[in-house]
């Protein structure tokens, strides 16, 4: 006879007693989901506005008959700045930044040493060593005293110098067109902030997180569904 | 490098302003972002050249705008930079060019960056506040803080560091502040609401009438109180959420909104003591704890409220115990309102910031309800950690240690059991001793007051502490707080004592110093004085053995309260005293000697007011009490006098009180 059990305990256990969604049912019950079209397209023109795709957005205007959530000729400077650092030229995307937003390198420490940092990963991956280390030197190293965060950090860069074959060495990541992809996604959040932009990330990013971490929480509760592994293809893994 | 640095340096001083233009230029990329290329401009002293070109007459706008630039950066530096800037006279130029640029002086963005370099050095807390703000100056600033939000949020920022004393809040209101604050709290970007708020909150700290007016306002249809609701929802950055919060708490404890009020008790709160959870940041913790504690610390309602809410007492405990560590991502520029003025860049000091926060939210809980204040004394630990603090090095700990102390002391249970367990009376003696702050001396008597209390079992042990010395000496000090307190101990001290430690008393306090505190403009202070002397006047060998020595300045201070203007209340404590010193076997004859004093008690007698004739009568009953010796010839004396013939028409009286006095007197006489 069970007396004075917490339902609450009752509930959360028997998950193991449910049996598993499979995924055509999965798929029908996520098909009675709407979505409307003027949404989607919002949160597509929301995309490539961040993003700073100006001729898809305008075009994509035209065509899906949407207005864009704001004058794109503003978007003219970051997509300058976001070219200047796709080529590699951070020194001058720096100079760019500085010339529109004066306050935003003062404001974002953070972000200035990573632009440094890139300056420096550049400077390295060209193998200009005498130049990396005269800029370590007179930029960085002042602020590695103070903050032991970017003191670490400017060692992992430096590091890259012992190495033969930087981009096979532990601190390799650094060398990656991602680690520039950050600093780029960084500099533009700070840029749509100075504009008083109160969203700094595409929303599809948002969604999708979500979704990431809506599946996290099913995982740690230990229910059985379709996971969907592959987020590009929408591709789901069966449950066992 | 070097050599191109030095170059751009002399263009500066060029009179070309084609050429001076590329230098500032220059000198905009090097300093940006770069801390120690700021200080070295600043010590080459180069503002001065800056501020030259700000002032020259009809200077090209565009250059002109370059140099606020520069300016702006090296504001943002370390608060030195910033300080030396107001040094070399930055101030009086921006607000200078600010004026110059009414009525299309000046373009746009140049008015924006004279915003940005005000509110930069502003923010660093170093631009010394006047006694008052300039009316004109407001007004212009207000006029440009409706448009557009990177001016706003310029000037609710420098309002929100600037507005430090009661006179500026009110200036503020009058300018219309408030109303450009409910416009701010409406705006679409939340770089605007959050400093909004900080300038709500620094102008509505602590003042009364600035506050009603501010909860009145409204913008867009909604009033401001509701405004801050919404900028508490969960969905909102934490900054905000908590600028809100305080907002409202401030806006509480100035009495714009009363505890009950479902944003305050339903809202504020909760919205608090979310805040406080485990899984925040310290920044967040700290914070609200703290916001929390001055919010809950008067109402009763308010405490039990928060005690029941979310656990908060456990919640409070895991302050004491976490050791938080640094998060790689602290906020920033951190957005904590100017008013709190902590610093977290710094995580060694986050240990102790925690301890203090929860300490205080405990003292407030703990100050009205015996519920609450067993549930935070049984917390794991917290006797320890508070006994600790108590000797902490740190004033804010220490403080706060005292007020939680001084919470808990007010239960008559923990003073028979726990303080009793952990001695708390000694390192608060230490504290008494040793500390030069008036405010934490002055918790900390109120607190040793209430150990001092009849039934605690401390007591003993204080007194061979020096408490008596110590406690003697602290009436003489000028703060009326810490004179009531330290008097008021003695009171506590003195009740149902041993002679010794009576004797103590009058030794160490002097009857000079008596007649001081008999003296006292503060009435609280005469009044317990005039308790103090009650209770050192009881127990008859007690009476007889201090009327002996000091009888004779006893009584005149007795007569200096009864001849003075004082209240009812005054003078029936000094009857008392006469009473009692007509218990005295010996001491009666100090009465019964002096005929003014006996006609004193006569009039009282019959003078309109129930417990002074009562006082009165007590008196007399005692001097004329038929056991004792001489009873009868004292009895003759006061019959004499018309004594007996009084008491008999006071039987017609219709208080019960004074008619068994009354009666009991008369059945005495033979």
């Amino acid at each position: 006879m069970r007396t004075n059990v917490e339902t609450d305990g009752e509930q959360s256990g028997s998950n193991e007693g449910m049996k598993p969604m499979d995924t055509s049912e999965w798929l029908e019950e996520t098909n009675k989901m709407h979505i409307h079209r003027a949404d989607m397209n919002k949160l597509i023109m929301n995309y490539l506005v961040m993003e700073g795709f100006k001729e898809a957005a305008e075009k994509f205007s035209i065509e899906a008959n949407i207005k864009p959530p704001m004058d794109l000729d503003q978007l003219d400077e970051r997509i300058r700045i976001r070219s200047a650092i796709q080529a590699g030229h951070f020194q001058e995307a720096m100079r760019m930044v500085t010339a529109l937003h004066p306050e935003i390198l003062d404001d974002n420490s953070q972000l200035y040493f990573h632009l440094q940092q890139q300056v420096l990963i550049e400077l390295i991956r060209e193998g200009r060593v005498e130049e990396a280390v005269v800029y370590a030197q007179d930029h960085l190293a002042e602020r590695g005293q103070r903050d032991p965060t970017i003191l670490n950090e400017l060692e992992r860069t430096l590091a890259l110098l012992a190495f033969d074959q930087p981009d096979t060495s532990p601190f390799g990541d650094l060398l990656h067109p991602s680690h520039r992809q950050k600093v780029a996604s960084e500099l533009n959040a700070a840029i749509l902030k100075a504009q008083n932009q109160e969203e700094t990330t595409p929303l599809l990013d948002e969604l999708l997180k979500l979704l990431l971490w809506a599946q996290d929480e099913l995982n740690k509760k230990k229910v059985q569904y379709p996971v969907m592994t592959d987020l590009i293809k929408g591709k789901f893994e069966e449950p066992k | 490098d070097v050599e191109h640095s030095r170059a751009y340096i002399d263009q500066l001083y060029s009179n070309d302003s084609q050429k001076c233009f590329q230098a500032v230029s220059e000198l905009k990329f090097a300093v940006i972002g770069n801390v120690r290329e700021k200080g070295s401009i600043i010590e080459q002293g180069i503002v001065v050249r800056l501020l030259q070109i700000l002032r020259t007459p009809d200077m090209d706008a565009i250059l002109k705008t370059e140099v606020v630039t520069v300016l702006n950066s090296l504001a943002k530096g370390l608060p030195e930079h910033a300080s030396s800037l107001v040094q070399a006279g930055l101030l009086p130029v921006l607000w200078e060019q600010l004026e110059a640029c009414v009525g299309g002086g000046g373009t746009n963005v140049y008015i924006q960056m004279v915003l940005c370099c005000l509110r930069s050095v502003y923010r660093q807390g170093c631009a010394p506040p006047p006694p008052a703000w300039d009316h004109k100056l407001l007004s212009t600033l207000i006029q440009h803080g409706y448009h557009p939000p990177s001016n706003q949020e310029c000037v609710a920022n420098i309002l929100a560091h600037a507005c430090k004393t009661c006179e500026q809040q009110q200036q503020l209101v009058e300018a219309g502040g408030a109303d450009l604050i409910a416009c701010m709290l409406c705006s679409p970007v939340t770089r605007v609401q959050l400093p909004a708020l900080h300038c709500l909150a620094a102008m509505c700290f602590n003042n009364e009438r600035v506050s009603s007016i501010v909860s009145t306002k409204s913008y867009g249809g909604k009033a401001v109180p509701d405004l801050l609701v919404g900028l508490m929802a969960r969905d909102r950055p934490r900054e905000l959420q908590l600028a809100a919060a305080t907002s409202l708490t401030f806006l509480h404890r100035a009495g714009a909104l009363s505890a009950d009020d479902p944003k305050i008790i339903f809202k504020t709160l909760q919205c608090l003591v979310r805040m406080c959870r485990r899984d925040r940041e310290v920044w967040e913790r700290v914070e609200a704890a703290n916001t929390l504690a001055y919010l809950t610390e008067v109402s009763t309602e308010l405490q039990r409220t928060a005690a029941m809410t979310d656990h908060l007492i456990l919640t409070m405990n895991d302050y004491l115990k976490d050791t938080p560590t640094s998060a790689t991502n602290i906020p920033q520029p951190l957005c904590v309102s100017p008013v709190s003025n902590r610093q977290y860049e710094n995580p060694s000091t986050w240990p102790e910031l925690m301890l203090e926060a929860a300490l205080r939210v405990y003292a407030s809980l703990g100050a009205n309800d015996e519920d609450i204040r067993q549930k935070v004394i049984k917390t794991e630990g917290l006797m320890n950690t508070m006994v600790t603090a108590l000797s902490a090095a740190s004033p804010p700990v220490q403080l706060a240690a005292v007020r939680c102390l001084h919470s808990l002391s007010r239960s008559v249970h923990t003073l028979r059991t726990t303080f009793q367990d952990h001695m708390v009376w000694r390192p608060l003696m230490t504290v008494l001793k040793t500390s030069n702050s008036e405010e934490l001396v002055k918790v900390a008597s109120s607190t040793l007051c209430n150990l001092l209390l009849e039934f605690s079992p401390a007591k003993e042990q204080i007194l061979d502490q020096g408490a008596v010395e110590f406690l003697c000496g602290l009436t003489r000090r000028p703060h009326p707080g810490l004179r009531l307190n330290a008097v008021w101990a003695l009171m506590n001290m003195a009740f149902q004592a041993e002679h010794r430690v009576k004797a103590s008393i009058l030794h160490h306090l002097g009857t000079d110093q008596i007649f001081r505190l008999l003296s006292d403009n503060d009435v609280h202070i005469l009044m317990k004085t005039l308790g103090l002397l009650r209770n050192l006047l009881s127990t008859k060998a007690h009476i007889d053995q201090i009327m002996q020595c000091h009888g004779k300045e006893i009584m005149q201070a007795v007569i200096l309260i009864l001849e003075g203007e004082h209240s009812a209340e005054v003078k029936e404590q000094a009857l008392c005293i006469l009473a009692n010193i007509a218990d005295g076997d010996m001491a009666k004859s100090a009465i019964m000697s002096n005929e003014d004093v006996l006609k004193k008690l006569m009039n009282y007698m019959v003078i309109p007011n129930v417990k002074l004739q009562t006082a009165a009568t007590f008196c007399i009953s005692n001097l004329i009490w038929n056991v004792e010796d001489g009873a009868s010839e004292r009895q003759n004396k006061l019959r004499d006098m018309g004594v007996y013939k009084l008491l008999q028409s006071l039987m017609t009286t219709e208080d019960t009180g004074l008619f068994d006095k009354v009666k009991t007197a008369l059945q005495q006489f033979h």
